[in-house]
């Protein structure tokens, strides 16, 4: 393992959508190392917290150096990140764990619910960068809270909101299971990728269209989210449920797994922010 | 410039450290995962919990944050003492740096299992018994009972020749007590201390953030405790006491020293700061160098009689 603590500037800061912060970090050798998927763990000086705060690259540019980071507020480690500026130094740990695999010439579906959209800016640059076909499907509570769809050029962007007030007026699975159009072909629906990240209820919701469709879990990968301490394995904070028995660490098997390989009826939810 | 001042430390039974800055279990893993790190600023690794049998560990969720700590409640999860013996020590044989096992168990046969597995193999400098793993069924009771606690050390010290050192809960009346029963039972060195027990609860989903409910707490909160506990044990017992707790500066460290610990364990801090190790090292360089006191012996502030004689 060669993963160390670095240094690293602040080279921009903006609002990715509505609240939700994006930081652009300079540092040229982890913007060329990440793959899409990964992560990495950003110190925090906020008082009295403690650990590092786990974040996926949302995309990295190895021309220029620079790293992407989106995120909401959710506690004090999250809220001194936000109020970072530019020039202001981060220290940075990774790039941790396994992204998603993205080789392959079948078509890719991207769903995210939520704050999940924040890792795939990079993951759909490379999908298009490899030729594939992809397309985005994301939910939000509002509009205001839907990532642009400029973020994702050259992928079918569609979108749901839980007030109706962009797309589909529901979830974002609802969105997906319409092109599950029955009946459903052999060979239609298992010649998709589908990769996802959002909150533990929205997974499992997509775990069970999928397996009322006859989606073979297999072709689904997942950006795990679990509480985490070290991300590089010595802790063991950070277990998920494996279907064959027994726990697999998100910052080492993970973060993104296959979703057979998750038993999602123990899957938890909740982290500290 | 003086001399460089001697940082080595005699934990005794022929263990020798370079360094006084050792990391504490379950921080570490077994020394394959951990950040890249300078490592020679450390003494000595000390590895997970290792139990006879593999065991899972917990169902999530496993930690929590608190102020200026973390909850944990991880259950012991690891590959076995065999797989330890056969895969990993085999690596460790090679380093230069000393791995001491930490031992877990739920029967005084099974601390003695493992101690009789891992004797003789090549790699293997140390054990340490964890008698105070709160996370578990059982475990917790050996660390709080004088007699049983002796016990144990008595029975593991009967099948190895290993440098045994037993690691100490906090969560007793009286530390002392349990400290000078493994002596007397024939622990080479004490490590105190292990986690607090703690609990966070969750309001908006109003259940505990750990999925046990309580767990064992790390981290610079439990510090000054640490502190007094090593303070205490130190004036009592003849063997060298390793001090463990939130310790996270040189000035954290040089605490510990200046109140009897003959080296420290560092814990939690390594999941934040994996350089701390080697920044403490130099500080408590510095420190002695300053001074001009030619090694850390010289360090505590009251007379420490496990120190004298090594």
């Amino acid at each position: 393992m060669s993963v160390a603590v670095a240094p690293a500037v602040v080279a921009e800061r903006s609002v990715a959508m509505a609240g939700a912060v994006e930081l652009v970090i300079f540092h040229p050798p982890s913007a060329v190392a990440v793959a899409p998927g990964q992560f990495f763990q950003l110190a925090v000086s906020a008082p009295h917290t403690l650990l590092r705060r786990p974040y996926s690259a949302a995309w990295s540019d190895p021309a220029s150096g620079r790293i992407g980071f989106i995120f909401n507020v959710v506690g004090a480690g999250s809220a001194w990140l936000a109020a970072l500026g530019e020039g202001d130094e981060l220290d940075l740990l990774g790039p941790l764990g396994r992204g998603f695999d993205i080789d392959g010439q079948r078509p890719a579906i991207c769903i995210a619910g939520g704050l999940g959209i924040a890792v795939f800016p990079g993951v759909v640059h490379a999908l298009i960068a490899r030729g594939r076909s992809v397309m985005v499907l994301q939910g939000a509570r509002t509009a205001a809270q839907l990532l642009p769809a400029s973020r994702f050029a050259g992928a079918d962007v569609q979108v749901s909101t839980d007030d109706g007030s962009a797309g589909h007026s529901g979830s974002v699975v609802d969105l997906l299971t319409q092109y599950f159009a029955p009946p459903l072909g052999e060979g239609r629906l298992g010649a998709v990728d589908i990769l996802t990240c959002g909150p533990t209820p929205m997974l499992t919701a997509l775990i069970d269209a999928a397996r009322r469709h006859e989606i073979p879990l297999s072709s689904i990968q997942v950006a795990l989210e679990t509480p985490m301490g070290c991300g590089v394995g010595t802790c063991l904070g950070c277990a998920a449920p494996r279907l064959a028995g027994g726990y697999l660490l998100t910052c080492q098997e993970g973060p993104c797994v296959r979703a057979d390989r998750i038993d999602w009826g123990l899957m938890t939810d909740g982290f500290h922010g | 410039m003086a001399e460089r001042p001697d940082l080595t430390v005699d934990l005794g039974r022929g263990l020798c450290l370079r360094s006084p800055v050792m990391v504490a279990s379950g921080t570490f893993g077994y020394g394959f995962d951990a950040p890249e790190v300078d490592r020679s600023a450390l003494g000595a690794i000390v590895s997970k919990g290792t139990t006879l049998r593999p065991r899972e560990g917990n169902a999530p969720i496993r930690i929590a944050e608190t102020p200026s700590g973390m909850l944990n409640a991880i259950g012991l999860q690891n590959p076995g003492v065999d797989h330890v013996a056969r895969v990993y020590a085999p690596q460790w044989a090679t380093w230069d740096l000393p791995v001491i096992v930490n031992v877990a168990g739920d029967s005084v046969e099974e601390y003695v299992a493992v101690a009789r597995r891992l004797s003789g193999v090549a790699g293997v400098a140390g054990l340490e018994l964890n008698i105070s793993c709160p996370n578990v069924e059982s475990g917790l009771q050996f660390g709080i009972d004088p007699v049983l606690a002796a016990a144990v050390t008595h029975a593991v010290r009967a099948v190895t020749e290993l440098p045994l050192i037993v690691k100490l809960t906090p969560n007793v009346t009286d530390i002392v007590a349990v400290a000078r029963a493994v002596e007397d039972a024939g622990a080479d060195a004490v490590s105190a201390i292990n986690t607090y027990v703690g609990m966070a609860i969750d309001v908006r989903r109003r259940r505990p953030i750990v999925s046990r409910g309580s767990g064992g707490l790390s981290g610079p909160a439990i510090k000054p405790l640490a502190l007094h506990a090593v303070w205490q044990v130190a004036a009592d017992v003849h063997i060298p006491v390793i001090g463990v707790g939130g310790i996270t500066t040189p000035d954290d460290a040089l605490e510990f020293l200046l109140a009897g610990a003959a080296a420290v364990q560092l814990g939690t801090v390594n999941y934040v700061r994996p350089q701390a190790a080697a920044e403490i090292h130099a500080g408590i360089t510095a420190y002695l160098v300053q001074r001009g006191l030619p090694d850390i012996r010289a360090l505590p502030i009251r007379p420490v009689s496990a120190l004298a004689h090594v």
